[in-house]
């Protein structure tokens, strides 16, 4: 396999930011010419991509009024004003929302990287009847397109009366398959005799789990419960109909279902959709590697 | 390697504790407690939803501030506007299907009767009606007979909202239909008013009257349509028994629906124009007439130097009638208090008692003490198309109808083909059966 | 690998003696795997078995009912009458049409754009992290900011794009997502934005994989920059290439978020994707029966897919050893 992300020791290269082309020494002028023409397609790229956001950006800080009045008056306006920004907060919804996405995002986290690595850790370190089986339905999860089943998990939701609490969110997703699956090729590959000396030594099981195979996965766990929380942040399809209460909504079901109701305050609308993003643009900041590693990982798996 | 990649695992842990510590601190539990366990947020504040953006959700925002100011302050009411359309009505449906809905709601009243069938509304009983002093009289016979479904009340209206004839009065009076009054002049059968068209559109060089039917808007064409059918003497029902029978006459139907397409082919009609452009050429004197519902008011009054007013279609067939809908409150079934009830009932006849500030923007009360007021008889434009209201005509009720609904779009579309001349009528009549088959033959769901 | 086991054999090792203090025999190990693999799987395995299994099965069972949203039993028995609705249905065609153009305005921008933005990132040898930001970033975000800021861009008249067409010398329409013949193209141009950087990342780690030996090699043999990527990173990031275009096919099969928030559907049904019929169906229409049906077609379609991508994941590791 390709994989180069989450494998215990081997460390993809690009991450310490050294290209391999850059054989230092060996590159004449076509390599220089070559590097020079990379570097201006590569920044004229880059900024075309970055011009929505910062668009965005630059309207939130820009009055309703002059917003109002388009583009142009939005680029040439500079008398940048954080009243979009402080009207949401005065509003107040936008603390339950975030309050919202917080606590799904983090609990959903919490129970996915614990029962998955759990799960993981019975599929690769321990011999039982019935394993292959359970490892061939993990596959098989794998394949289960969740998305598709939104209108029976709302069913199914609706008999635990679960609807409308935070449980609602959290629960269906949990049972994030391609998790076991990360955790198990990482398991895969700390050597058994490490866990032979600990279980000689004494240790249960639990221990083993615990206390060996979870410090020696640290990387890996950090990767899924990023991944994790920032796939329930951004989640819009399931709470979007299991959660009716604008109080409990997530950011961006209440950006997206709840209107303001005088016209088009573009300036506002724009404040929501940084405020929506602001802790994830944190996070990557933080986190840039496990993320960037993570989605890696995950992509070429899942 | 594994120490050097940032999160530990107690790290984590503490960060995830953190996480659901921080709400705590923060005072937040309401909502942390509502979102965990299931209880009730605030059961003093009474939850209301609506789905009115533009001019109609500033005007109704002045309303629910007047009932705040006197049902005990900023707490008393906790008000959510939606995104027009299926997804309110969505997540009506789910909220109330999840034992969470609010304690009173918005509906158009073609979309009361299948919540009704649903079991997603209460109803509301005459003892209801007369906590708060209100009875079946103080409302307008039209709205209300169409509310009443199986001998319950559904649905409380709050206005009627018909199709009605905007005109440029500059234009019109060029044409010569500028009454003594200062209105357009009666157009009492179709010949007066295809005379009336042909005038205007002597004045335009152009079309006479506009009516949008492209870029996705179906209603409009099938509120116009259906405006006309129901001038016929002959005119059934278009779908019966919940929607299960297709029952229209067909023989009306395409004379309408000639009659239609035969203004387009003489240029007094416009062939394919969206919303907004249909209604800027009567802005603009492009166009003299311009057939959409009253709301389009506020729209009109922010044009600056326009001259215009407002009139109801002209009887062209053997009868009046106006397509129409009712913005309604509605009871979402949940249990209640006696005292929720008697809340959610004061909301209502708050609401109600403010209708005059409601129909600034358009919408015809239907709360009779307002409507026969003179404060709103001398409201104008208001007062020249009001008596569309009495002849509102609603859409059958059937589970896949009411307004922007599955059945107005599929039947809307149609028709804005028609009108664009990318299909006769008999086509027409052949794709609506054959697109409605399935809805027909498709026992309700409710 | 030994980098991170010492210091982890170190920590283990007087925890262990400290909880367990008698040594037990070596061949006895394996006893009670079993009872203890149960247990940890268990957690999981509930989760699994109620949210992802059972719905599974329910989906299958309500397709073959008119089970409705406001009733709570099943409804009365359809046999195969929601697969005969929804596979006659022309609006199913159309929204399953929709994605396929869908798939098709993405894919290729997708896979060329993102394969040359990672080819040149992974040559430069500075401010690396720059371009992962610019081309990365938008891919964490939430559909709704996305969402919020592209029609924001596509404002008819006075939005960012229709200012670009004027300036250069174009007449901005009615707006792109008003237009039923180019909404669709709308909300292509916002999910290529936002999801580049997912193919992006890719690649770049694809790129790590292709020994440094060969590009040394050629180099030493007087070869072009530009030869090398021809002749060298291409054809080994071929593999990549099917895994991206697999992936966008499914991760297009599932489109919902872009289309209900920029467009609902619209104008008309012309941007209708396939879950946004299902959820129209059930929670609109309260059809669950016949948006189990529809979930189920839709669920046989990606499953084939991800089944295909498996096959080939399979066969190229066989080729490969």
């Amino acid at each position: 396999m390709t994989t180069t992300a989450v494998r215990p020791g081997k460390r993809p290269s690009y991450v310490s930011g050294a290209a391999p082309a850059a054989n230092a020494g060996r590159i004449g002028t076509s390599g220089k010419t070559f590097q020079i023409v990379s570097v201006i397609v590569l920044v004229v790229f880059a900024i075309i991509w970055l011009i929505p956001s910062l668009f965005a950006l630059k309207t939130s800080l820009t009055d309703n009024g002059v917003a109002a009045l388009g583009a142009q008056a939005i680029l040439t306006n500079w008398n940048p004003t954080l009243h979009s920004f402080a009207s949401f907060f005065q509003a107040g919804d936008i603390w339950n929302w975030y309050l919202a996405s917080g606590i799904t995002s983090v609990i959903t986290a919490l129970l996915t990287v614990f029962f998955a690595s759990m799960a993981a850790f019975a599929l690769s370190r321990l011999r039982f009847r019935g394993r292959n089986v359970s490892f061939l339905l993990v596959i098989l999860g794998i394949m289960i397109p969740t998305q598709v089943l939104i209108v029976p998990i709302f069913q199914m939701l609706n008999w635990m009366s679960l609807l409308n609490t935070y449980w609602s969110v959290i629960f269906p997703q949990v049972p994030a398959v391609i998790a076991v699956f990360i955790f198990k090729q990482f398991f895969d590959g700390i050597p058994a005799e490490m866990e032979e000396a600990a279980r000689i030594d004494g240790a249960n099981r639990w221990q083993v789990y615990w206390s060996l195979i979870l410090p020696l996965s640290r990387p890996v766990l950090a990767a899924v419960s990023i991944l994790t929380f920032v796939g329930v942040w951004n989640n819009l399809l399931l709470p979007l109909f299991v959660l009716s209460n604008p109080n409990l909504m997530t950011i961006p079901v209440g950006l997206a279902t709840v209107q303001s109701s005088f016209g088009q305050r573009y300036a506002d609308i724009q404040a929501g959709a940084i405020l929506a993003a602001l802790p994830l643009i944190i996070l990557y900041l933080i986190f840039q590697r496990q993320i960037v590693e993570g989605v890696t990982g995950s992509g070429l798996k899942g | 390697m594994a120490q050097a990649s940032g999160l530990s695992r107690r790290g984590f842990l503490a960060a995830g504790l953190a996480g659901l510590a921080i709400p705590a601190l923060a005072g937040c539990a309401g909502p942390v407690a509502a979102g965990l366990a299931g209880s009730q947020l605030n059961p003093k504040t009474l939850v209301y939803w609506n789905l009115f953006g533009g001019g109609d959700g500033g005007r109704m925002q002045t309303m629910e501030a007047g009932y705040r100011k006197t049902h005990g302050g900023a707490s008393s009411l906790q008000a959510t506007t939606f995104t027009w359309g299926n997804p309110y009505y969505s997540k009506v449906t789910l909220s109330t299907v999840g034992h969470k809905p609010p304690d009173v709601a918005v509906a158009h009243l073609t979309r009361a009767k299948p919540l009704w069938e649903g079991g997603i509304l209460d109803p509301i009983t005459d003892e209801d009606l007369a906590s708060v002093g209100l009875s079946a009289d103080d409302f307008s016979e039209a709205p209300w007979k169409a509310q009443k479904t199986n001998g319950h009340n559904i649905a409380i209206p709050l206005d009627t909202h018909p199709l009605v004839m905007f005109y440029n009065v500059d234009v019109i009076k060029k044409a010569g239909l500028l009454g003594s009054d200062g209105t357009i002049v009666p157009l009492n059968s179709m010949d007066e008013f295809e005379a009336a068209l042909a005038a205007v559109s002597k004045v335009t060089k152009g079309p006479a009257i506009t009516s949008a039917n492209v870029a996705g808007e179906t209603a409009t064409p099938w509120r116009v349509f259906t405006t006309l059918y129901n001038q016929h003497a002959d005119a059934t029902p278009f779908l019966s028994d919940n929607g299960a029978k297709l029952t229209v006459n067909w023989d009306v139907f395409e004379d309408v629906v000639s009659r239609i397409q035969s203004w387009v082919k003489k240029g007094w009609l416009n062939s394919g124009l969206d919303y907004g452009t249909a209604q800027s050429y009567m802005f603009t004197g492009k166009a003299g007439m311009y057939l959409e519902g009253e709301w389009e008011l506020t729209t009109a009054q922010l044009v600056k130097g326009l001259k215009f007013d407002m009139a109801p279609l002209p009887t062209l067939y053997d009868k009046p009638a106006a397509q129409a809908d009712s913005h309604t409150f509605i009871l979402p079934k949940k249990d209640r208090s006696p005292e929720q009830r008697k809340q959610a009932m004061e909301f209502i006849k708050s609401m109600l008692d403010q209708s005059m500030t409601w129909a600034q923007g358009g919408h015809v009360p239907a709360y009779l003490p307002v409507a026969n007021s003179d404060d709103y008889k001398k409201l104008k434009p208001q007062a020249h198309y009001a008596s569309a209201a009495d002849h509102a005509v609603y859409d059958d009720p059937a589970w896949y109808g009411g307004s922007g609904s599955t059945f107005e779009g599929i039947v809307g579309a149609e028709l804005g083909l028609v009108q664009q001349r990318a299909a006769t009528p008999a086509q027409a009549r052949e794709s609506i059966t054959s697109q409605l088959k399935i809805y027909l033959n498709t026992p309700s769901p409710l | 690998m030994t980098t991170a086991q010492a210091p982890a054999a170190a920590l283990i090792k007087p925890r262990a003696a400290r909880t367990a203090p008698i040594p037990r025999s070596v061949s006895p190990l394996r006893r009670g795997d079993g009872r203890s693999g149960w247990l940890f799987l268990a957690p999981f395995g509930v989760f699994y078995l109620v949210f992802l299994i059972g719905p599974t099965i329910y989906m299958i069972v309500a397709s073959f009912f008119n089970t409705s949203m406001v009733h709570t039993d099943l409804g009365s028995f359809a046999g195969f009458a929601n697969y005969a609705e929804m596979l006659t249905r022309p609006d199913f065609w159309s929204a399953m049409w929709h994605t396929l153009q869908f798939t098709i305005y993405t894919t290729p921008p997708l896979v060329i754009l993102a394969f040359i933005f990672a080819v040149l990132t992974n040559r430069v040898r500075r401010g690396q992290w720059f371009f992962r930001l610019a081309f990365f970033l938008p891919f964490i975000l939430p559909s709704a900011t996305i969402s919020l800021i592209w029609v924001f861009v596509f404002t008819p008249a006075t939005g960012l794009w229709a200012f670009m067409q004027q300036s250069l010398g174009m007449t901005p329409g009615n707006g792109i997502l008003a237009n039923p013949n180019t909404a669709m193209i709308g909300i292509a141009i916002a999910t290529v934005w936002w999801t580049l950087g997912f193919n992006f990342v890719l690649y770049l780690a694809g790129l790590q994989d292709i020994p440094r030996e060969l590009y040394e090699a050629a180099a030493v043999d007087g070869a072009s920059n530009w030869s090398q990527i021809r002749y060298i990173t291409l054809p080994l990031l071929g593999r990549t290439t099917t895994l991206v275009i697999l992936l966008q096919i499914i991760a297009s099969l599932k489109i919902f978020d872009q289309v209900y928030l920029m467009t609902s559907g619209g104008p008309g049904v012309s941007t209708q994707v396939a879950l946004g019929l299902v959820t129209g169906t059930a929670f609109t229409d309260n059809r669950v029966g016949a948006a189990s049906a529809a979930s189920v077609l839709l669920f046989i379609v990606i499953v084939a897919v991800a089944v295909i991508r498996q096959l080939f994941d399979r066969a190229a590791a066989r080729r490969e050893a």
